[in-house]
C-alpha cells in the first residue's frame, strides 16, 4: 500500500475505532470537552484583559515639559528626535500660548493669569507611545530628560505599572492554572484509552501475531485520540459561540455592557482554532502516552 | 518451506515434556499431520513452529533459518508468509467475518480493488457468503472455525500452521476444509497440521494412498513417522 491508501486506511479505522469504543469514547470527549471549556476561561479572560489593556494603551499619553527658557529651535530638535524615536507613535506640540489658552477656559485660573501679569506655562509636547513600547516609557523619559531644556517628563508611571503588574499576575496565574488542567486531563485521557487498548489485548494480540506493521497496528489508535480530541474542540466551539451570542446580547440589554463581544470576530476565531488544536494535542498525547504502557510496548 | 529441527527439547511451564532431545524434518512443500494424544503437546509443538514458543533447548531452522533469532522486523516479515489456525487466535471481534479476512490481506500486503472480490468468492465456496456481513459473535463455533482457516489460506502462505483446524467442523463445512487443504498443499504450500478428528482420520483413510501427505507421532516427546512407530 502506498502513503496515501495506508493514511485513509488509518483515518478510516481511527474513526471506525471512535464508533467502535462507544462508552469509553465518550467518556474520553467529555473529558476534552470539559478541559477545554476550563482552558477557554483561562485563555479568554487573558484575552480580554491584554484586548483592555492594549485599549488603555492607546489613550496613554506622556507630558514633556520644556524649561521656560526653550527657543523654536529648541523645539524643532525635541520634535524631531521624538518623531523619529522608534518608541514613539505619535508626536503633538502644544506652544505655552495655546496651553494658557486652554487653561483661560477656567475662569479661576484665568482670573490668576491676569494677576500675574504674564504667561507662567511652557511649550510642551504630548506624546503618544506605540502599543509595544509601553513597557519602555521609563527609558524614552530618562533619555528626554538628558536634554537641558526638558524640564520634565509625566506620564502617570506608578499606576501604569501596577496596572501592567496586575494583568502579568492574572495572566501567568492563568497560563499555570491551565497547564495543570491540562496535565490532570492528558493523564485521564491517556488511563481512559488505557483501558480502551486493554479492552481490545485480543485484537493487538491477533493482529500481531498475523504480522501487521506497526503503522497499521497503532496508527488507527492514535488517529482515534485526534478524533476523540478534535470533537471535544468543536463542541466546545459550538457550546462558546452559543453562549457568546446569547450572553452577549443579554448582557449588553440588561447590563449596559459587552464584555463579551469587546473582542472582535477574528479574535474568537483565533481562540477556537486555538481550542481546536489544544484538543487535538491532547487527544494524540493521551494516545501515545497510552501506547507507552508496558505490555503494549512490548508489542511495538 | 524446509523444516528442521534437531535436539529440540520444551517444557512448558507447567513442567510438562512437549519435545526431549527430539529430530524432525519436513521437507519443502510437504504436507504433515502431526498426531497426538496429548493436544497440548501438539499445540506447544506447533506453536514452536510459529515462533511462538521458544525451544528450551536445541536448534530449530525453517528455510536453514533459526526464526528465535529474528529481529523483530524480520519476524514480522517472516510471518507474512505463514498462515496460523490456534484455537486462542480469535477472530477480531469488533470486525465482520468479511473485515476479519480482508484484515489479513490488508497486513499482508495483498490488497488492491479486486481483494474484496476475492473475499466474497472464498466465502462463496466454503458457504458463508450469507455470514459475510456478520460479527463472530454472531457466528457458530463450526463457523468461527472455518472463517479462522479462510482467513489463514487467503494469502496463499507459503507455510500453514493448524491446529485442530477441523475442530467442531461437521458434514459439508469438514469436506469442504479437507479440499482446501489439499488444493492449497497442490499450489506449493506447506502444511503442518494436528487432529484427533476421528472424522479426519477416517476421510484420511481415504487417502491413504496419496503420498503426499506425511504421517508422524508426538509421543513422550518424540517425534517419529507413523510407519516407524515401535509398539
Amino acid at each position: 500500500m502506498n502513503f496515501i491508501l495506508r493514511l485513509g486506511y488509518v483515518i478510516q479505522e481511527g474513526f471506525r475505532q471512535v464508533i467502535r469504543a462507544g462508552g469509553l469514547s465518550v467518556a474520553v470527549i467529555t473529558i476534552v470537552t470539559a478541559t477545554l471549556l476550563q482552558l477557554s476561561l483561562f485563555l479568554g479572560v487573558t484575552r480580554v484583559l491584554d484586548h483592555a489593556f492594549a485599549s488603555a494603551n492607546q489613550k496613554f499619553e506622556m507630558a514633556v515639559f520644556l524649561s521656560a527658557s526653550a527657543t523654536s529651535e529648541d523645539d524643532a530638535r525635541i520634535e524631531d528626535f521624538l518623531t523619529h524615536d522608534g518608541r514613539v507613535d505619535s508626536v503633538q506640540l502644544i506652544t505655552k500660548e495655546a496651553a494658557l489658552e486652554e487653561f483661560r477656559k477656567d475662569p479661576s485660573v484665568d482670573q490668576m493669569v491676569k494677576a500675574l501679569g504674564e504667561n507662567p506655562l511652557t511649550d510642551s509636547f504630548t506624546v503618544t507611545l506605540k502599543n509595544e513600547s509601553m513597557d519602555q516609557a521609563d527609558s524614552l523619559a530618562a533619555d528626554l530628560k538628558k536634554d537641558p531644556q526638558v524640564d520634565d517628563v509625566s506620564y502617570g508611571k506608578g499606576e501604569w505599572e501596577t496596572v501592567s503588574n496586575l494583568i502579568r499576575v492574572i495572566r501567568w496565574t492563568g497560563f499555570l492554572m491551565a497547564g495543570l488542567v491540562f496535565v490532570t486531563a492528558l493523564f485521564i485521557v491517556a488511563n481512559t484509552l488505557t483501558l480502551a487498548l486493554w479492552a481490545r489485548r485480543e485484537d493487538i494480540l491477533s493482529m500481531e501475531r498475523l504480522g501487521a506493521p506497526m503503522w497499521m497496528r497503532w496508527g488507527p489508535y492514535l488517529c482515534e485520540g485526534i478524533f476523540q480530541g478534535l470533537i471535544g474542540s468543536i463542541i466546545v466551539t459550538v457550546i462558546l459561540e452559543a453562549v457568546r451570542r446569547a450572553a452577549g446580547q443579554a448582557l449588553q440589554k440588561y447590563g449596559g455592557f459587552d464584555i463579551l463581544n469587546a473582542l472582535p470576530a477574528q479574535e474568537w476565531i483565533g481562540l477556537y482554532l486555538r481550542l481546536m488544536v489544544i484538543g487535538i494535542v491532547l487527544g494524540i498525547l493521551g494516545a501515545f502516552w497510552a501506547l507507552q504502557k508496558k505490555w503494549i510496548k512490548e508489542r511495538l | 518451506m524446509l523444516i528442521q529441527g534437531f535436539h529440540l527439547t520444551q517444557t512448558d511451564p507447567s513442567g510438562f515434556s512437549v519435545l526431549q532431545d527430539a529430530y524432525l524434518s519436513f521437507p519443502q512443500g510437504s504436507y504433515t499431520v502431526l498426531l497426538s494424544e496429548n493436544v497440548m503437546a501438539a499445540s506447544a509443538f506447533l506453536k514452536m513452529l510459529a515462533g511462538e514458543n521458544r525451544p528450551s533447548a536445541g536448534t530449530l531452522r525453517i528455510d536453514h533459518q533459526d526464526i528465535y533469532a529474528f529481529s523483530s522486523t524480520q519476524k514480522r516479515r517472516w510471518l507474512l508468509e505463514v498462515g496460523v489456525i490456534f484455537s486462542d487466535f480469535k477472530l477480531l471481534s469488533d470486525r465482520t467475518l468479511e473485515e476479519n479476512i480482508s484484515f489479513t490481506l490488508r497486513t499482508k500486503g495483498f490488497w488492491d480493488e479486486s481483494s474484496l472480490g476475492a473475499v466474497g468468492q472464498l466465502l462463496a465456496k466454503a458457504g458463508l457468503s450469507d455470514k459475510a456481513k456478520l460479527r463472530p459473535e454472531q457466528l457458530t463455533d463450526g463457523e468461527k472455525q472455518m472463517a479462522m482457516a479462510l482467513r489463514a489460506m487467503i494469502f496463499r502462505p507459503r507455510l500453514l500452521l493448524a491446529d485442530d483446524p477441523f475442530h467442531g467442523l461437521e458434514g459439508e463445512m469438514f469436506q469442504t476444509l479437507f479440499r482446501f487443504f489439499r488444493e492449497l498443499h497442490k499450489t506449493g504450500t506447506a502444511l503442518v497440521l494436528s487432529t484427533s478428528q476421528p472424522s479426519f482420520l477416517e476421510e484420511a483413510k481415504k487417502a491413504e494412498n496419496d503420498p503426499a501427505i506425511r504421517w508422524v507421532q508426538l509421543e513422550n516427546g518424540v517425534i517419529y513417522p507413523l510407519e516407524e512407530k515401535v509398539s
